[in-house]
């Protein structure tokens, strides 16, 4: 019997981050963002990321976020620049009379930059952040992901929808199943029928129940999501798990609705930091990977031209 | 020199290392020794850091990926104070630890801003572009919604030749063209369009009882042409639009929520004052006209107390029509006029009207 009895270990989670200081932060971001007309919001965005990784440990050790406000700048230029060409293009059409013709290219141009701006922005967002000095970093491939994209969108297309699920699962398995932190590896197991079972159920009960039902099915959607990730490393692994309830879920989104609204908005600093105190609170992991012997195996990636264009086209990562 | 245990990661591995870190004052560095026994130097210079909680980090800036951790409150306060003393703390550390009170004047002052300039240099701006955009901008909107909308309505062809006559009795300042039509509809409404169409209803003619009246709608609703209103409104409100989701993007979605309601609530007031523009002007035109002025507030008070009309747009969303009612006496009060009876208004009035 060759059944090795391996040791499993403690992990922690946990987020540090106070509503205090964030708002802090948001306000002199804010302050510099209306002083300098809007050109501030690279730098502002970078020092909100450092602070919300800064502020998220594993075993009381912090995460950084190393991007600069200069890098997501330039990014910023480079993204801004293939917006006014996409939309100088279409202007130009209806300008000459190609009105249709200026309207499918924009829908495509749009459709083809997606996959760009995301595997862009996996690359840049992963390779800059790191935990005990050890980078993180995407290995995905630009012209699979594009590939593999387009086909997922005419299968969506062609099936009236019905395949969106599907879509959405094997772009989440391919873009985290890319995913390392040093030699560990990220994998995602979710399978397309599940979340097609999940989501058709959880929206249909939402529905009949007014709403009410709502907290459950993000518990189901939080669960499928944290279940189904998990972390390799030299044959050993660390499997994620969530804790959260749907009573859990009512509590939170109940308290931010409520500090929101008394706050007329401004308590969102204070919103987003219970928020993820919350869901790091409410993932365990266990597993036998020893965290003292990460590798450093990632390469630096400085381009930030894929994660200002996610912003452009309102895509958030993970 | 100060002292203290600190965690070392070198960025090859995540092991961590035990390690003494030295502040040197003198030489402005930090030293201490790695466990293949190098001593390190790390100059003040050439460092990052990072402190956030009770932790601080510092990294070289050659190499992001090795990090010192100091966990240690005495050693922490201590190494700011050296790196402030020696102006490497940068101005946007020394923001972020001005305190909650700072924070909230900052906002305040923030707010201002915003306020400020979203109510004196929109308007303004506004105002200028209105003056940059060729006039037939305004002639294509009008036309477009001409004949997208008023076209397929019961248009009275011979009261609408009457009105026009009628019109042209008038002293309208106008500088384009006019057109007026008159729809047939139960509908009690008016409103210009910016190429210089003006739609009245019959709903709203059946209600008045003399042509003193209807000079007194037209000269309100050609106000608001002759000042390109409509342009005006359109500006203001997408350059508002812009400056609101520019300033508050950043922030989150539901500051842009709360914005755009204040938007709403200020375009508000601002057609509240083009109102009132239109309402003055048009009384200034009556007079001109040698048409009794009072023809304007008899209009709005007549369908402010009749219960069975719904005020139509034109004066209602506007605030309280008692207070416009108000202002439009004191400018009548303000000036001398002369009415003379206008037989062939009267006539055109009844055509108009049958």
């Amino acid at each position: 019997m060759e059944n090795e009895i391996s040791d499993v270990k403690d992990y922690k989670l946990s987020f540090h981050g106070e509503g205090k200081t964030f708002f802090g932060i948001i306000i002199v971001n804010w302050l510099l963002t209306v002083i300098t007309l809007g050109f501030y919001y690279p730098w502002a965005k970078a020092k909100q990321l450092q602070y919300m990784y800064g502020s998220t440990a594993l075993n009381g050790d912090r995460f950084a976020f190393h991007g600069t406000g200069k890098e997501m700048f330039v990014g910023y230029l480079k993204a801004l620049f293939i917006f006014g060409l996409i939309y100088g293009i279409l202007i130009l059409s209806v300008y000459f009379d190609y009105l249709y013709a200026g309207i499918i290219f924009f829908y495509f141009a749009i459709f083809a930059v997606l996959p760009f701006a995301i595997h862009g922005s996996y690359r840049y967002r992963f390779s800059r952040t790191s935990w005990r000095g050890i980078r993180f970093g995407y290995r995905g491939e630009r012209n699979e992901l594009f590939v593999n994209f387009f086909k997922w969108i005419f299968f969506t297309v062609i099936t009236l929808g019905f395949y969106s699920s599907w879509m959405e699962i094997n772009l989440r398995k391919y873009l985290l199943g890319n995913v390392r932190g040093g030699d560990v590896a990220f994998k995602y197991d979710g399978k397309g029928v599940d979340y097609f079972v999940l989501t058709l159920g959880g929206s249909i009960l939402t529905m009949l129940t007014l709403g009410i039902y709502s907290f459950w099915y993000y518990k189901n959607l939080f669960a499928f999501y944290v279940d189904n990730l998990s972390l390799e490393k030299d044959g050993k692994e660390v499997q994620m798990k969530s804790t959260a309830t749907g009573g859990d879920f009512f509590k939170l989104f109940m308290l931010n609705l409520l500090i929101l609204v008394f706050t007329l908005g401004l308590g969102y600093a204070w919103v987003a930091t219970r928020t993820m105190d919350f869901v790091f609170s409410k993932i365990q992991m266990e597993g036998d990977i020893d965290l003292d012997t990460i590798l450093q195996t990632e390469a630096d990636y400085t381009d930030a031209t894929g994660e200002d264009m996610s912003d452009f086209l309102n895509i958030d990562i993970i | 020199m100060s002292k203290t245990p600190a965690i070392y990661f070198d960025g090859i591995s995540s092991i961590p290392r035990k390690i003494e870190l030295i502040l040197d004052e003198q030489q402005a560095e930090l030293v201490f020794v790695t466990a293949d026994i190098n001593t390190l130097h790390w100059s003040i210079e050439e460092i990052s850091f990072e402190h956030i909680g009770d932790t601080l980090e510092i990294r070289h800036v050659s190499n992001a990926s090795s990090v010192i951790k100091v966990n240690d409150a005495d050693f922490i306060s201590t190494f700011l104070f050296f790196l402030n003393k020696n102006g490497h703390v940068g101005w946007y550390y020394k923001l972020l630890h001005l305190g909650m009170k700072a924070y909230i004047s900052l906002a305040i002052v923030i707010l201002g801003l915003i306020a400020g300039g979203y109510l004196v240099v929109i308007p303004w701006v506004a105002e200028k572009a209105v003056l940059i955009i060729p006039m037939s901008y305004d002639m294509n909107m009008g036309n477009t919604f001409y004949h997208e909308y008023v076209s397929e309505n019961d248009i009275d062809s011979v009261k609408t030749a009457a009105l026009n006559l009628f019109a042209q009795q008038l002293k309208l300042n106008n500088t384009g063209e006019l057109h007026f039509t008159v729809v047939n509809s139960t509908t009690v409404n008016a409103f210009a369009l910016p190429n210089g169409d003006i739609i009245v209803f019959t709903g709203l003619i059946d209600l008045m009882k003399d042509y003193e009246e209807l000079a007194g709608l037209i000269g309100h609703e050609v106000s608001h042409v002759n000042n390109r209103h409509s342009m005006k409104m359109l500006c203001r409100n997408l350059a508002g639009y812009i400056f609101i989701s520019a300033v508050l993007s950043d922030v989150n979605g539901i500051m842009a929520v709360i914005g755009d309601n204040v938007h709403n609530l200020q375009s508000l007031s601002y057609s509240r004052q083009f109102e009132q523009q239109a309402d003055e002007e048009g009384t200034l035109m009556m007079i001109q006209s040698q048409i009794n002025p009072r023809g304007m507030t008899d209009l709005f008070t007549r369908l402010q107390t009749d219960e069975k009309v719904i005020l139509p747009t034109f004066i209602s969303s506007h605030p309280i029509t008692t207070d416009r009612i108000k202002t439009i006496h004191k400018l009548i009060q303000q000036k001398t006029y002369r009415n003379i009876y206008k037989p062939e208004l009267e006539k055109l009035f009844r055509e108009v009207k049958n």
